[in-house]
């Protein structure tokens, strides 16, 4: 019992002292193991703070684009995300203790990040917001933002699904809470002329999903278009409008191999891409010329990274693509 | 037999063992591995920025962890207060921003509706004999929704914001959600509020009859009806204990960052007990400490903001975590059994 | 007599627990409740104690009809009980135990720890027990000692009549001497004692009262002078029955 108690004691101490050679020296040295990349010691570290869950399909695409980002310049490249705005604040603040020589960052809620985001500013650290919070990135002190404006594409979608034929859509909103996504069927909404229906999914539980599109294509034969916003919810109701035999149309925003793949077969009428890569990839890149050259990108206005849109025509080359997680 | 004379069949217990015994003193052995890993490795983590860091996480999961204990101890579980902050801040900045209250205002009638949930909570317990994990898991349930469905009904949007521009607002950020300079340094308020819930709770625990009603309500219910502890009385007050410290979380939360999302809170309820339960509180109830779930907290503080400074990779996170807690706990089991074993 | 009941009976539902029973306790005397399980002692510790509330007859207290509230009530009243599983928490320490319910108070409605470290330590010297050490969790105790700790909180907070219910039936023969002792210091101390058990050879030498209970009634309440110990076996144990079954157990000549 003793020698176990020691024994972790022990263990725990050192581990503590021979972890990767971080003990010396700045944080700026990343430590040998469980590094998020391969990355040449060098002082330049750029801390990347979104509020998409870890593991989400669409944040994935943003993470690997920010991270090859770091390797073409060698620079280090964090990447932390919270959907909760109140640790996603911490993180923040965490990365201004660290000193680090940039913050990316996803506003979803722009009000709860202010007061670390000024922190930012106020101790000399550029900040390039991405993604969500467009209107209130100058007010805060970004140098730039990066991203797609939601409603924006959410109008795009709308015009397309007016276009298809639709007059009554499903907008199939899969995060409780989240700001953007109620965006997107709002613009939907505008554009399409007809109405906008939203229902509520959970979106770690795609079964689930399904099951709940399912029963409203069923129960109301009215519905023929469903708008997802998330590639894997696509995937999920393509499977429920083949179970329901409904003919409505379905359209989704952003992009996974699966559902080029449906875009191909027909199954999808098209995706509205907002090249997430580009979201991750640009503000490294933004973030470097500030440091070594001090340059900044847009005259403070937002860089557009989309709304594109993937169709039949070009969803072939886009395939390849998606498939190494960079679309 | 006088006090002066030690009774010969009391062992000669050392000091070390005898504060060993104590439930909190093993999470506190825990704290110090888990301190000793991280700041070893990364000397942000160990740097007065880096604490002020991690103190943050750890002072609002400490004020829920503490009131989880209490009730832990009485007995009983309480699975909805996670979604009550949620609940609370939404009531705060909703009457705030679209009512016109004054933000003082808004934050009584918050603290009105959690205790009205918590009395709720206590009285359905207490009135079905239904276990209150189920009870309460029933009320978290419910709250998820109306925390959804009100927000929507009230603002077509699922968050509610805009309480910089409530009057009141400036003092009361400044005594729940503001921030303390300890030279050159900036800690939470929130830390404060957190150190003071922890020392009442433990002075009602331990130096108070209700202190004394609780570990007998939690360590064996019928027993101590039959000695005529207000069992029923008690355990409500716990509920209204956890429906506070939820009420007082919620509250610093809307006022630091104005505003309020509709699904804050959720998924919170279990890591307060983890948090307990690492303090030395028994599932079963009957037995725990308030300082004890503090240390948990903070342990679990360490752990959320060190793997961060330590860049390992995001999508291992909570793997991590949990690998933490558990090593966390069982070292805290481990001081435990050493300390009660019995010298050969 | 302190307390006494005239023909007192209770049901549950269409189920005769109790019926027609007539015992009491004085002062500095012990009344052993006998009978075999299900005979109705629990029943009637109930109604002693202030848990259930009698249907027919009379509970009187000082000579005086009462119905009992609650627990609470009987508590105040004086009547203090020790139940089977001792209403003791395991997980908390002697001193708590001894004052749960009862804690003494400083200003403010503060817990005076001090003073109850020191009554129950006092308390429990003055009973003739010796615990190590008052700090120390309940559950830690041997059976006989938690009794003892019982017994001794019971007669602190001034009981007239002490009812055990059954303190000795699952204790070893050398623990179950040690509670008779303290069964007997109570008695010395002026408290009526209701000692509640099914055997017989420990009721007889520390009663002065007995009562048989079988199938819910009286087989009779008998003096001390007035049977043997024999006679109170053969009369829990129905002695006919015995008899009987003693007859066709036997084996074939």
């Amino acid at each position: 019992m003793k020698r176990t108690l020691i024994a972790i004691a022990l263990a725990g101490a050192l581990a503590g002292c021979s972890g990767g050679g971080g003990a010396a020296g700045e944080s700026a040295s990343p430590p040998a193991a469980g590094s998020s990349a391969a990355q040449p010691a060098t002082a330049e570290k750029y801390a990347v703070i979104t509020h998409g869950a870890v593991g989400d399909s669409f944040w994935d695409v943003v993470k690997n684009g920010a991270e090859a980002a770091g390797k073409q310049y060698g620079v280090t490249v964090t990447y932390q995300g919270d959907g909760d705005p109140g640790k996603q604040s911490q993180l923040i603040d965490q990365a201004v203790s660290e000193k680090v020589d940039g913050v990316v960052v996803s506003m979803a809620n722009p009000d709860a990040l202010k007061e670390a985001i000024g922190k930012a500013v106020a101790a000399k650290i550029p900040v390039v917001t991405i993604n969500s919070g467009a209107d209130s990135a100058k007010a805060f002190g970004a140098i730039t933002h990066v991203g797609q404006s939601e409603e924006v594409a959410g109008r795009g979608a709308g015009e397309q699904l007016k276009a298809a034929g639709v007059t009554k859509l499903l907008c199939v909103i899969h995060e409780a809470g989240n700001v953007g996504l109620d965006q997107r069927c709002k613009g939907a909404e505008a554009t399409l002329g007809g109405t906008v229906e939203r229902l509520q999914v959970d979106v770690s539980n795609l079964a689930d999903v399904t099951s709940k599109v399912t029963a409203k294509l069923q129960s109301d034969k009215a519905v023929n278009g469903v708008l997802a916003l998330n590639p894997a919810v696509a995937v999920a109701a393509r499977d429920s409008i083949k179970d329901s035999g409904s003919a409505a149309k379905l359209a989704t925003f952003d992009l996974s191999g699966d559902v080029v793949g449906a875009i191909k077969a027909g199954e999808i009428l098209f995706a509205v891409d907002q090249q997430q890569y580009l979201q991750g990839w640009l503000p490294i890149t933004f973030l470097h010329l500030y440091k070594t050259n001090l340059n900044t990108v847009g005259g403070g206005l937002p860089v557009n990274t989309g709304p594109g849109f993937v169709t039949k025509d070009n969803a072939e080359q886009v395939a390849k693509l998606a498939e190494s997680g960079t679309r | 037999m006088t006090s002066a004379t030690a009774d010969e069949r009391l062992n000669d217990v050392g000091l070390v063992r005898r504060l060993l015994i104590r439930p909190e003193l093993g999470a506190v052995v825990g704290a110090i591995v888990v301190f000793a890993f991280f700041a070893g490795q990364s000397p942000v983590f160990r740097s007065a920025d880096g604490i002020a860091n991690w103190l943050d996480p750890a002072a609002t999961l400490g004020i829920m962890a503490v009131a989880v204990a209490l009730l832990m101890i009485g007995g009983e579980f309480d699975l909805s207060a996670g979604v009550l902050t949620g609940t609370s801040g939404l009531v705060l900045v909703t009457l705030a921003t679209r009512y016109g209250f004054n933000v003082w205002l808004a934050m009584a009638a918050g603290l009105v509706v959690a205790l009205a949930i918590g009395l709720l909570n206590g009285l359905m317990v207490t009135r079905t004999r239904l276990p209150s994990f189920i009870v309460t898991l029933g009320t978290f349930l419910m709250l998820q929704g109306l925390n959804l469905g009100v927000t929507k009904a009230l603002t077509g949007t699922v968050q509610v914001s805009g309480l910089a521009r409530a009057p009141g607002y400036e003092g009361a950020r400044a005594v729940f959600g503001g921030t303390i300079m300890v030279g050159g340094t900036g800690f939470r308020v929130a830390i404060l509020w957190w150190l003071l819930v922890t020392a009442v709770a433990t002075w009602v625990l331990m130096r108070s009859r209700a202190g004394n009603w609780i570990f007998a309500v939690g360590g064996n219910d019928v027993a101590a009806r039959a000695v005529g502890v207000p069992a029923g009385r008690t355990k409500i007050a716990l509920f209204m204990t956890t429906a506070f410290a939820a009420w007082l979380v919620g509250s610093i939360a809307a006022l630091r960052y104005t505003s309020v999302q509709a699904n804050i809170g959720i998924g919170q309820e279990f890591i307060y007990i983890i948090a307990a339960v690492i303090g030395g509180c028994l599932l079963t109830g009957g037995y725990g400490s308030a300082i004890g779930a503090s240390i948990g907290a903070v342990i679990f503080g360490m752990a959320d903001k060190g793997i961060v400074f330590l860049n390992w990779n995001a999508d291992w996170f909570k793997f991590f975590l949990g690998a933490m807690l558990v090593l966390a706990t069982l070292a805290n089991r481990l001081v435990r059994r050493y300390a009660e074993e019995v010298k050969h | 007599m302190i307390l006494r009941t005239q023909a007192i009976g209770k049901s549950f539902g269409s189920v005769l627990a109790l019926r027609e029973v007539s015992m009491g306790v004085e002062e500095g005397q012990v009344t052993c409740v006998l009978g075999d399980n299900g005979a109705g002692k629990s029943t009637l510790i109930k109604i002693l104690s202030g848990v259930h509330r009698h249907d027919t007859g009379a509970y009187l207290l000082d000579e005086r009809e009462v119905r009992l509230a609650g627990p609470r009530e009987a508590l105040d009243r004086g009547i203090a009980t020790v139940y089977q599983d001792l209403a003791m928490i395991p997980l908390m320490s002697v001193w708590r135990n001894f004052f749960l319910g009862s804690e003494p108070r400083k200003s403010f409605g503060r817990f005076d720890v001090a003073t109850a470290k020191r009554v129950a330590r006092e308390e429990l010297k003055a009973m003739g027990i010796d615990i190590r050490d008052v700090d120390q969790p309940v559950g830690t105790l041997s059976g006989g000692e938690r009794q003892s700790v019982a017994i001794a909180r019971a007669v602190y907070f001034g009981a007239r009549v002490l009812i055990l219910d059954e303190p000795t039936s699952a204790l070893g023969v050398k623990q179950a001497g040690v509670v008779l002792r303290y069964i007997a210091a109570a008695r010395d101390r002026g408290l009526g004692v209701v000692f509640i058990t099914h055997n017989p050879h420990h009721a007889y030498p520390v009663g002065d009262r007995f009562l048989v209970l079988n199938r819910g009634t009286s087989l009779g309440e008998y003096g001390k002078a007035d049977v043997t110990r024999e006679e109170l076996t053969a009369l829990m144990a129905g002695g006919a029955e015995l008899d009987q079954l003693a007859h066709e157990l036997r084996r074939d000549a």
